[in-house]
């Protein structure tokens, strides 16, 4: 089924850069004629950054122009998403937006949603995971949720900041299967990951990606992925609806643009970047990076977008972190 | 060790191409670090781009180049307009920019550069034959580890302070106060702000530059008209025997702090160089010269943050845990490359790992070289006259204010701290306890209070974990120390009619 879809999509996309071609040629306005800036909410060098470059590079083979990123970072993502958002609506700037734009609101961070942009497509979604130490007494998510009810307030769960996607994540997990676990911020994943290798807190929820290089050293182990499906790099490590709790939960990245754009300019946008997401340089950068690539084209994300966002609403209010 | 793959792995680190690229980050490097604004990590970061095509060795060699560049390039600024070109260099100009002003700018950038090669080099070499040991006491560090030794370094500014103590602990707490700024980085609320640009805490970089950069250009303003110029005496590239034999000790202890410190991830070469600076007033002869302008204290201070630049490396390359900012991105570059630093690294890619102490050390003799070059012409800078000097200075301070965040609010930010500092320095308040404060407020807060959430707020238990105990201990000496200290300076100026420490 993927694989067709797939396929269908490649034939698509085919086809689209030749239509693209033609509709240039048939009179409608000329774009792009110069370069294209790319807005990054997150500071260079990061994960966001690294894909967001690839992905840039390869989508200025398709566009014939060089795509330029920026890197607008400050604020926990307020300031570049709301760069996107005030963007002269031209063309000539767009940006990548992440989980934070449907978390950030309702916390009154940023005074806008989702819905004051227009979305281009998603680029990847990586789920979050329940990892713990290695030498840990539990070896499933159900024998962990035992663990945690006959220790009450025990548990020390590292996140990768209050209010951010892995604190959201730990407190899905708490709240469906009712445990009462500590949740501990820190700053960003990566110390999370080593304070759980180092033993001082008991589990992380944080993305595969991100646990990689500590579970590929056998010092921890992941107990579950909150996906709708295995991973293909660790087919064995089952996922939460496998094991009987219907949890799934995500951290993505997409392309948005600010509002008002002309339709025409909004297709051949959304045609280069399909294509390339499709680039074989680029689905190899993504790999090497253990990312999932999860393509959605714009309508389809927009609906996600919505989706996203009611769910994340609905898990902080049960997690007390908004009224 | 299996001597045949070593050689066969680090042959390719050798090839003329490779040692290019490797020259070619250290003047880069150099470059950024000395304006201040662009840091290392920025360096690196932007240059990842262009190494997509490339293969790991040149790849890695380009970008060490650059971290180890702008480690030294930090403190020639520092040094010529009292500004840290990095973080990581505002110990440096304790007592760099004294020297400068005496006309020995030359002598300053040429112990800066011999201290940073050889910080680098005791970094590297311990990076080559102690990551697997010490990277195992890096995952010891818990959140209570990490707080007790922010209180240690926070233990520093007493030795920081100058003339007065008290001018210098209000200087400190300012800083702690101001760091307070920002959302709460445990529970998320917003504390004294609504200010998007104060979410993520007060902007570092952009205040550091306000701080030292733009103070000065303040003060300068007063006199700019009088051209008090100030000439540099070139005496060589490298110091002369007297002064290496002056500044052996501070080395290579500063290497070894440096080293030590940068391998905790989390703590990079600002901490170490304060640390380094403040144990060798603490173990000199002549403590009461620090701060007039003297060899050590630039040795100390560069020895340190170099040293650090290997030490990071350790816990990078063998536990996926970056030592700091640099380290965080060179690992993205690894990453980029298809090679995923961690344990697995030892196992399965050695070659790697052994052209990487390679190209650190050729990384190393490339600042040197590139240093080398550089001396004459950075030293010039001084005597540039003030009325072109002081705008000049301004536009690069607003520029790289800018240029960390892309965002105005900074500027602004800087502006608006270049007056505090102006203010703060008329009245004799010693400007690096803020910085320090800056830098260790929100490790010290944050961590103390993840230990609380996690040990359900039972502070004994700190007594009960060795680490901390150590570093509480060591706070408390240092402090007992440098007040001792500071009262028999005091007594010697008295005694000396009060002209030594001016």
């Amino acid at each position: 089924m993927k694989k067709l879809s797939i396929a269908v999509l490649g034939l698509l996309l085919v086809s689209g850069v030749v239509f693209a071609g033609g509709k240039a040629e048939g009179g409608a306005p000329a774009y792009p004629t110069k370069g294209i800036t790319m807005i990054c909410p997150w500071a260079a060098g990061g994960g966001t950054d690294a894909i967001l470059r690839a992905l840039s590079a390869a989508a200025a083979k398709q566009l014939g122009q060089t795509i330029t990123v920026e890197n607008r970072t400050g604020g926990g993502g307020a300031i570049g998403h709301a760069a996107i958002k005030n963007a002269r609506p031209d063309g000539y700037t767009l940006g990548m937006v992440t989980f934070e734009l449907n978390s950030l609101p309702q916390q009154g961070l940023i005074d806008f949603t989702y819905a004051d942009y227009d979305p281009l497509i998603r680029v990847n979604a990586d789920a979050a995971t329940l990892t713990v130490k290695a030498d840990a007494p539990y070896n499933s998510v159900k024998e962990f949720v035992e663990y945690c009810k006959q220790n009450p307030g025990v548990v020390s769960i590292g996140n990768s900041a209050p209010g951010s996607v892995w604190h959201i994540g730990a407190g899905l997990l708490a709240n469906e299967t009712g445990i009462d676990v500590k949740h501990v911020p820190f700053e960003g994943a990566a110390p999370a990951v080593t304070a759980l290798a180092g033993g001082h807190i008991q589990a992380v929820s944080v993305s595969l990606a991100e646990v990689k290089s500590q579970l590929d050293a056998g010092n921890v182990k992941c107990l579950g992925i909150m996906d709708t499906k295995r991973s293909a790099l660790y087919p064995n490590i089952p996922t939460f609806i496998d094991q009987g709790y219907n949890i799934t939960y995500f951290t993505w990245r997409g392309l948005a643009l600010p509002k008002g754009i002309d339709p025409a300019i909004r297709e051949t946008l959304t045609k280069a970047f399909t294509a390339a997401m499709q680039d074989p340089e680029f689905v190899e950068q993504a790999k090497k990076m253990n990312l999932d690539l999860a393509f959605l084209p714009p309508a389809e994300f927009n609906a996600f977008l919505k989706e996203n966002f009611d769910a994340v609403t609905k898990t902080m209010k049960a997690i007390g972190l908004v009224n | 060790m299996d001597f045949g793959l070593i050689f066969s792995s680090i042959a390719p680190v050798f090839a003329p191409e490779n040692i290019l690229f490797i020259l070619l980050g250290a003047t880069g490097g150099v470059l950024i670090g000395s304006i201040p604004g662009l840091t290392s990590t920025m360096g690196i970061a932007l240059l990842i781009p262009f190494t997509y095509g490339m293969t790991i060795i040149p790849s890695v060699g380009m970008l060490l180049g650059i971290f180890c560049g702008a480690m030294y390039g930090g403190s020639i600024a520092a040094i010529l307009i009292k500004t840290p070109g990095t973080p990581a260099a505002a110990a440096t100009l304790l007592d760099g920019y004294p020297m400068g002003q005496k006309g020995e700018a030359g002598r300053a950038l040429a112990i800066a550069l011999f201290s940073s090669f050889c910080g680098g080099m005791i970094g590297a070499l311990l990076m080559t034959f102690l990551s697997p040991f010490i990277s195992r006491m890096a995952l010891k560090f818990g959140p209570a580890e990490f707080f007790t030794l922010a209180v240690f370094g926070l233990s520093v500014i007493i030795s920081i302070s100058g003339k007065s103590l008290v001018k210098g602990l209000i200087s400190g707490f300012f800083g702690l106060l101001i760091a307070t700024l920002g959302m709460d980085k445990v529970s998320g609320y917003l504390r004294f702000t609504r200010l998007i640009g104060f979410y993520e805490g007060v902007p570092f970089i952009p205040g550091l530059i306000g701080l030292f950069a733009l103070s000065e250009v303040y003060a300068n303003i007063e006199n700019i008209l009088k051209s008090e110029k100030v000439t540099a005496k070139i005496s060589g590239v490298l110091p002369g025997w007297q002064d290496i034999k002056a500044i052996a000790r501070s080395v290579v202890t500063g290497g070894f702090i440096g080293s030590f410190i940068g391998a905790i991830p989390g703590a990079g070469g600002d901490i170490a160089a304060f640390v380094s600076y403040s144990e060798a007033k603490r173990s000199s002869k002549h403590p009461e010269k620090f701060g007039t302008g003297i060899p050590e204290g630039v040795a100390a201070a560069e020895a340190a943050n170099n040293g650090c630049t290997g030490g990071a490396m350790i816990p990078m390359l063998s536990l996926g845990v970056p030592g700091d900012s640099n380290t965080a991105v060179l690992m993205g570059a690894f990453i980029l490359q298809g090679f995923q630093p961690g344990p697995m690294m030892y196992v399965e890619h050695l070659d790697i790992i052994y052209a990487v102490f390679a190209s650190m050390m050729v990384a190393n003799f490339a600042m040197l070289i590139v240093g080398m070059c550089g001396v004459k012409l950075f030293a010039k800078v001084i005597s540039i006259e003030r009325k072109l000097l002081i705008p000049a200075i301004m536009v690069l301070s607003l520029v790289g204010s800018y240029a960390i965040n892309q965002n105005m609010f900074d500027v602004y930010f800087a502006l608006v701290m270049g007056g505090v500092g102006y203010l703060l320095q008329k009245y004799e308040f010693p400007l690096s306890p803020i910085l320090l404060a800056l830098i260790l407020g929100p490790m010290s807060e944050s961590n103390l209070r993840r230990f609380m959430q996690i040990d359900n707020g039972q502070f004994w238990r700190i007594f009960t974990k060795p680490i901390c105990v150590i570093f509480l201990v060591l706070a408390v000496a240092s402090m007992i120390v440098s007040v001792r200290n500071q009262r028999k300076i005091n007594k010697r100026v008295a005694r000396s009619g009060g002209d030594a420490a001016e």
